[in-house]
């Protein structure tokens, strides 16, 4: 073990101890096990496959701090960037802190409130949540998120409740964040036969302040229940932002997952299904957009361990400038797994030379009666397409900016939320013209 | 309103037009003809600005100006129009606001004001109807998974929609069958207006019989070899190219 990772582990250590020493806290086992699970893993390099094109030397070299300030931000500002359609509910974070007072509990059937207040209380079920599909972590990242975590959000919606009105799940990172590391983790727990509709944004209250984002989400689905997932990625433009979802689907139930990452100087979604019930399906759509200096990074890892489930997989990228994209998709089909579905697809526009694209689609397929697709491209502005918007009045730009929009709109459609596709077309479209 | 003398141009070192001479005055309609590969494309293509031609001799004035050394959109907001033969397909391009913006773009451009989305509206489904657009193609991408003759109708829509001066059709009736050669030719009469040049770029004669050209110029090998009145196509159809083609060798 060096010295880096040893330290570390002390300071996460000695952070599980301030913990300890406040009062308590019920996870300090798991905390404690996760941060030893850290020193085993270390930093993730480029020498393992799964982080082969996304090196965390700037991360690293940042060293962001586990402190925890409590600074006043411009609450008018965060309710500008509220979500303007009616919620159900709604859970607002910034700079890592539930912001109670900013909150918006919600209806019957719908019970959202902050991890730290559960575990707090000694929620039996929270309590059991933590790390159900995440284990202590794969990977370093991962395990010093459970190790360090501080809050996030719970989201449980009753047996048999439909919730129409999206659940708003916002955070916004401040000049508070500056310099920091956070660590939520968010909890999601659709009981039998609920349908939810969660909107889950990670937004900048200041374009230019660093901090790093390393962030845990736990999605469980029981039998028929059924959850839509729109998340935006739009962080400020010198942030870190790590995000591993995990899905944990029982018989029937559908996720649809629809995410966006357009902000960040580096960012890295990984997104690992595994299905270990029938007749369960996931679908995940999703568009990136990188420019100069910036890092996007897409891991689905799809995981079929049980028959009769379908899962689709489309992605799409947009690089300008000196922009960088990696996109690993992973299908696996396991023996067992008769009669799945499974469709993998990613596209990328690249709209300058200096773009790099790292593009892996996987399929991996050991049972013999399934359906099963993948494939990806990687491709530039169709110069005829140019010439027919320009002969019709658009200038270069204007055309440009014409094209990219029709290249995303496929995904931009997927999202269900209408002020989500107007604020996503207006980011591609500012870009796009510059 | 347009002046092309001795136009020389080319891809890749192969010469293509060979000294083209033409005058078009406002108004008036003029039909570019001739057999395959005798460069009526070509022709249209670098009117329009499509790159990839090296233009090695000549000029082309347009209401005065050089047009050759306008950039594509200055073309187009100066009221040149190109209707395409291959319409491209614009898949996640709504062909509405598509047309929209189109439409503004050049009225920004010339310092008018943008046209408000409700009047704009009732422009398009109004010419949308005249050139019998089924509406609902308006919601969908731009000419994607449109058939020929929706694709053509499109074009026209377009071009009537934006008004151009200068309105180049590049073999619009290709592909269509009667009832759309109809609707494209009566959507094209429509816009002949005393302050309108046409150039209608064709092989067959059957488009000029539902619009009566005011010029009929035969392209053969990059040169015009005849130009006479509608009579001149009439007289084409009957005979085919071969005989004037041989009578220009001989």
């Amino acid at each position: 073990m060096n010295q880096m990772i040893r330290d570390y582990q002390q300071t996460a250590m000695r952070y599980i101890d301030s913990l300890h020493e406040a009062g308590g806290d019920r996870l300090t086992g798991r905390r404690q096990a996760a941060a030893r699970r850290f020193a085993e893993l270390g930093f993730p390099h480029t020498r393992t496959e799964a982080w082969r094109y996304t090196g965390i030397e700037g991360l690293m070299q940042r060293g962001f701090e586990l402190t925890e300030r409590d600074e006043a931000f411009p609450r008018h500002a965060v309710m500008r960037r509220f979500l303007r359609e009616p919620t159900a509910a709604r859970l607002v974070f910034v700079d890592g802190r539930y912001q109670a007072d900013l909150s918006d509990t919600g209806l019957a059937g719908v019970r959202v409130g902050s991890l730290r207040e559960a575990v707090a209380v000694g929620d039996r079920q929270v309590l059991e949540a933590v790390g159900s599909l995440s284990g202590l972590g794969d990977h370093g990242f991962a395990a010093l998120n459970l190790a360090t975590l501080q809050d996030g959000a719970v989201i449980r919606v009753s047996a048999g409740v439909t919730v129409q009105q999206p659940i708003e799940l916002l955070h916004l990172a401040g000049k508070g964040a500056a310099g920091r590391a956070m660590r939520p983790r968010h909890l999601v727990m659709l009981e039998a036969d609920a349908s939810a509709n969660l909107v889950e944004r990670y937004l900048a209250l200041d374009g230019e302040t660093a901090y790093f984002n390393n962030l845990v989400c736990e999605i469980t689905l029981a039998e028929r229940a059924s959850l839509v997932h729109q998340r935006i990625q739009q962080e400020s433009a010198q942030a870190y932002h790590l995000c591993d979802i995990h899905l944990g689907l029982q018989g029937k139930a559908h996720y649809q997952g629809i995410n966006a990452a357009v902000g960040g100087v580096w960012s890295r979604t990984r997104i690992h299904c595994r299905f270990t019930d029938p007749g369960a399906g996931c679908e995940l759509d999703g568009l990136y957009l990188a420019g100069e200096g910036q890092l996007t990074d897409f891991h689905l890892d799809v995981d079929h361990a049980a028959p009769h489930c379908d899962s689709r997989e489309n992605f799409k990228g947009i690089l300008h400038g000196g922009g960088k994209a990696v996109f690993d998709g992973l299908i696996q089909v396991r023996e067992q797994a008769q009669k799945s579905n499974a469709h993998l697809s990613n596209a990328n526009l690249m709209l300058s030379r200096r773009a790099e694209v790292d593009t892996k689609p996987q399929l991996q397929i050991y049972a013999d009666d399934v359906q099963c697709s993948h494939g990806a491209s990687v491709g530039r502005l169709d110069e005829q397409a140019m010439f027919y918007l320009r002969s019709r009045g658009f200038d270069k730009g204007q055309a440009r900016r014409l094209l990219c929009l029709g290249f995303a709109n496929e995904i931009v459609e997927r999202f269900q939320s209408a002020p989500l596709r107007e604020q996503l077309s207006e980011v591609i479209g500012q870009r796009l013209e510059e | 309103m347009l002046s092309i003398k001795h136009l020389s141009a080319g891809v890749d070192g192969k010469a293509i037009l060979k000294g083209i001479d033409l005058e078009v005055r406002a108004g008036e309609v003029h039909a570019v003809m001739g057999p395959n590969g005798s460069g009526k494309s070509t022709l249209a293509h670098i009117l329009a600005g499509r790159d990839g031609y090296t233009v090695t001799d000549g000029e082309v004035r347009y209401m005065g100006r050089d047009l050759l050394g306008m950039e594509i959109e200055e073309r187009a907001r100066q009221g040149v129009f190109l209707a395409m033969q291959y319409p491209v397909e614009l898949p996640g391009v709504n062909n509405m606001t598509f047309l929209r913006e189109s439409m503004n773009a050049i009225r920004k451009s010339r310092g008018e004001e943008e046209m408000d989305a409700v009047s704009f509206m009732k422009l398009v489904r109004e010419k949308a109807r005249q050139v019998k657009l089924d509406e609902k193609l308006l919601k969908r991408s731009v000419n994607t998974g449109f058939s020929g003759g929706e694709k053509k109708r499109n074009e026209i829509l377009q071009m009537a929609v934006l008004e151009p001066f200068l309105a180049i059709l590049d073999e619009t009736d290709s592909g269509l069958d009667i009832d759309a050669l109809r609707n494209v030719a009566d959507g094209v009469n429509r816009l002949r207006s005393p302050h309108r040049a046409m150039i209608v770029v064709t092989h067959y004669q059957r488009l000029l019989d539902y619009l009566e050209p005011d010029h009929v110029h035969v392209l053969a090998g990059g040169r015009i070899v005849r130009s006479g009145g509608k009579e001149l196509a009439l007289e084409l159809e009957a005979k085919g190219y071969g005989w004037l083609l041989e009578e220009v060798a001989a």
